[in-house]
């Protein structure tokens, strides 16, 4: 017996020509997808609240409600809906509106059908193919929530939209980030993350934007900035939330020019970059309280996504912990251990107010301490009790700040030792002791190395 | 007697085409009594109707019929209009289908 072969997707086709409502889906099953018809605008729109189609095929021209009216109205309730826009009229205005109402494609018909399935094929198969596997990879989870928070991702991994990740400290909004990119035609190109909050506002200005060489003290060298050198690929701007005023007024240029013009320069330079950024912060209240530019908070809040705290996702603890017990045990080479169910339960049904770093790290505490196969609750209950970790000491925060400031001077020395000792106020011998310090290597900032 | 014109189909569509070529029938129908009302907001649709998915099918005449009867409702250009509507009645009335790529 011949196995069914899963539908590529599900595409809604609106038109009120019968005819080419017939003509499409007949091409659409023909490629494997699965159609759904309306002949109205209403129709499709009540066709949506039921069912949630891969995609929208639209025709412009309708009579009772035209596919402009239908597309505004789709993306009121869901912005992330591939739509392709059909239209018997070559109209350049059309078009354009078309494209600021967020459509993928605008085709003029006739259409030919290898035409037709390329256009589908283009803005549905990454989803289907790419972008479910780059997630899976990444992340770990089967809760509901966070099936509805991917389901979103994937969308989102399709086009260029910016993204704005909201979510408490240790939920893996970075992770998320990276797998947006990796899901997305970008990710052949470079995904550069920066913590906009831990490296100091002069220096940052000049890590995102570049510099001319001479355009301060220090800058002994030209230096491209994490802008250009993200260019094709993704900038994630980690703690978004914590850039300076100064800087704010800055990157929304970039944001609306697309251009960046490096301090000292008087050129700037076309860039082509998804923004990515994220924060623990609320946007909004930094806004209401004039520390956040409003005009900026629209610029990047256009598809926010909310990393779920821990607690809110128990049934991706399971998963999560036999995940990184593996990982430690292939780390240290030993056998790997298991959690006694009730271990498991009591777990699961943490607060966990440190998200998934803190779980990281009581499995590292479990299997470090307890020299036995199956650990058990009593062990599972000390990690715990001995794990407030999700506030850092006042040392390790220190160290991280410290750590930062060095990848960015050797990023802008570009790995010169002798230009990042002068620019950081320091001799090159205390220079070297401090890179040692913490395992950081000048030669990896030279010539475009490759980059933390 | 006229001559046969032979129009290849993708295979795919064999099931669609009869009533596609049935509902083009029709519209000649409904364009020659729709033109003696001067109905031309409808005959326009009708003409924008063909000109999508004419060509889709297989039959780029139909799309450049409807294409020309589109742009004449627009103008009220009744001479125009009956002039595809002929070119119409006349194609549906020599084409034959073959299937095939």
């Amino acid at each position: 017996m011949e196995t069914p072969k899963a539908s590529a997707g599900t595409v809604l086709i609106v038109d009120d020509d019968q005819d080419m409502l017939n003509l499409l889906s007949t091409w659409l099953t023909g490629a494997g997808f699965t159609p759904l018809l309306a002949n109205s605008g209403g129709d499709a729109l009540r066709q949506l609240a039921i069912s949630r189609p891969d995609m929208v095929v639209t025709d412009l021209f309708m009579e009772e409600m035209d596919g402009m009216t239908l597309v505004t109205r789709i993306h009121d309730e869901n912005p992330l809906t591939p739509v392709i826009m059909l239209s018997g009229q070559a109209r350049i205005p059309d078009a354009v509106k078309a494209t600021h109402l967020g459509t993928s494609a605008f085709l003029t018909k006739p259409i030919a059908k290898q035409v037709f399935l390329d256009e589908i094929h283009t803005h549905i198969r990454p989803r289907r193919r790419d972008a479910a596997g780059a997630f899976e990879r990444s992340l770990i989870y089967r809760s509901d929530v966070m099936v509805e928070l991917l389901e979103q991702a994937e969308l989102v991994a399709l086009g260029d939209v910016t993204v704005f990740i909201n979510g408490e400290t240790g939920t893996g909004k970075e992770v998320l980030a990276r797998a947006i990119h990796d899901a997305s035609r970008r990710r052949a190109h470079p995904f550069i993350g920066v913590n906009c909050g831990a490296i100091p506002e002069q220096l940052l200005e000049s890590e995102l934007f570049g510099h001319e060489k001479g355009s301060f003290t220090g800058a002994t060298n030209r230096h491209d900035g994490l802008f250009l050198a993200a260019d094709s690929g993704t900038l994630f701007l980690d703690e978004i939330g914590d850039m300076p005023l100064g800087l704010q007024v800055k990157l929304l240029r970039v944001l609306q020019d697309f251009e960046v013009r490096p301090v000292g320069s008087i050129k700037s330079v076309p860039v082509n970059v998804r923004i990515i950024s994220a924060t623990h912060n609320d946007l909004e209240a930094l806004v209401e309280k004039g520390e956040f530019r409003e005009d900026l908070y629209y610029r990047l809040n256009v598809v926010p996504l909310k990393m779920p705290r821990l607690a809110e996702r128990p049934d991706d603890i399971p998963l999560l912990l036999e995940h990184f017990l593996a990982q430690n045990a292939a780390r240290s080479s030993t056998a790997k251990k298991r959690f006694a169910p009730d271990a498991i339960a009591y777990l699961a049904a943490a607060s966990w107010p440190g998200n998934i770093r803190q779980l990281i790290n009581a499995v590292e505490l479990c299997t470090t301490l307890y020299t036995g196969d199956i650990i058990p609750l009593a062990m599972a209950q000390r990690a715990l009790r001995q794990q407030p970790v999700h506030i850092k000491t006042l040392k390790d925060a220190k160290a991280d700040f410290e750590r930062n400031y060095l990848i960015s001077v050797l990023r802008i020395s570009e790995g010169n030792v002798a230009n990042a000792a002068r620019l950081a106020g320091r001799n090159r011998t205390e220079f070297y002791k401090l890179l040692n310090q913490y395992d950081l290597d000048a030669a990896s900032y030279r010539d475009g190395a490759a980059q933390e | 007697m006229t001559d046969r014109i032979n129009v290849t189909i993708d295979p795919d569509l064999a099931d669609l085409v009869p009533g596609f070529l049935n509902n083009r029938r029709r519209d000649v129908e409904k364009l020659r009594v729709l033109l003696g009302a001067d109905g031309f907001a409808d005959i326009r649709l009708i003409g924008h109707s063909m000109k999508g998915a004419g060509g889709g099918y297989g039959f780029d005449p139909i799309t450049d019929i409807g294409a020309a009867i589109e742009n004449a409702a627009l103008a009220q250009d009744a001479s125009v209009i009956r002039e595809g509507i002929e070119r119409l009645a006349d194609y549906l009335a020599r084409v034959d289908v073959v299937l095939g790529e």
